[in-house]
């Protein structure tokens, strides 16, 4: 009886850490499909680290919390690092090739044009400013 | 398009309900315990009748007066996540019945779906029931008449504003 339940439990163990590694590998695959679009987005790549910021026009969250956040954080670290604003109603095909699904979603690109983090949803100014600071 | 004003829902009662539903189904599993199952089952169905999450009176009972888990109330439809703990209840139920039948490995499988996709929306933010539901009101569907919200993937979470 113990036996069975104890296979049960590793069973169970063993799925749930597939579905963490599911989630894991999703998320890199996002980060490396942003890094093979960096070039159709900054052919001329300055060698700084890339905040690449995808919001809509009538996304309010942008406008209240991830713009002042952005603001912030360009305030705090000045023209160290480049912000990339794209309007994903008005390039679909680039929304879709960095594989966004909702807005606003932060990529944060470090010196060499490789995407390092990703943030669906709204970012904090001071997780972005972690991040570009770790880039 | 006819644009439908979003409400208020309290996401954390949502996430409560599904960690709920995740906590019972993968004791019941373990423990090989059906009668789990036809509770989950049961609870999914009272609420998809009540138009309540069914595990929420936890949080709205106990989590949140004990200040244990604290409200996330976001500008969203509240229809869609109703569409998804109704479709959760009807997986839930078959793979009860598929037990009781002693077909074990077809309902633990059934069963195992609804705890992924609850884990995938406690966790990942994406609700697969939810994002059913606007796919059936885009091929104009009878009732399903909510979009949306503004700048969100159909299924995904919204924003907070």
């Amino acid at each position: 009886m113990a036996d069975i339940i104890l296979w049960r439990l590793a069973l169970a163990v063993g799925l749930m850490a597939g579905g963490v590694g599911l989630y894991w590998l999703s998320n890199r695959w996002l980060l490396r499909r942003a890094h093979n679009s960096i070039g159709d987005l900054l052919p001329n790549h300055s060698r700084t680290p890339v905040l690449v910021y995808f919001t809509t026009p009538t996304c309010v969250p942008c406008k209240t919390v991830q713009r002042p956040a952005i603001e912030k954080v360009r305030g705090m670290l000045g023209e160290t690092f480049q912000i990339v604003e794209i309007d994903a109603t008005e390039r679909p095909d680039l929304a879709r090739r960095w594989g966004v699904m909702s807005v606003p979603t932060t990529f944060v690109l470090d010196a060499q044009g490789n995407a390092r983090y990703v943030n669906n949803g709204v970012a904090r100014a001071d997780k972005l400013l972690k991040q570009i600071q770790a880039v | 398009m006819t644009t439908y004003a979003l409400q208020k829902v309290d996401h954390s009662a949502l996430k409560t309900n599904q960690i709920m539903i995740i906590l019972f189904n993968t004791i019941g599993f373990i423990l090989n315990v059906p009668w789990l199952a036809v509770l989950v089952a049961v609870v999914m169905g009272l609420g998809a009748l009540l138009k309540v999450p069914g595990f929420g009176f936890l949080y709205k009972y106990v989590l949140k007066p004990w200040g244990w888990v604290k409200p996330d109330v976001l500008d969203d439809n509240p229809e869609p996540h109703r569409f998804a703990q109704f479709l959760g209840f009807v997986f839930m139920t078959a793979g009860s019945i598929a037990l009781f039948l002693g077909a074990a490995v077809l309902g633990w499988s059934l069963v195992w779906l609804v705890s992924v996709l609850a884990a995938l929306n406690a966790f990942g933010g994406f609700c697969v029931g939810c994002a059913v539901y606007y796919w059936l009101g885009r091929i104009k569907v009878p009732g399903f008449i909510k979009q949306p919200p503004a700048g969100t993937f159909p299924g995904m979470r919204p924003s907070r504003s």
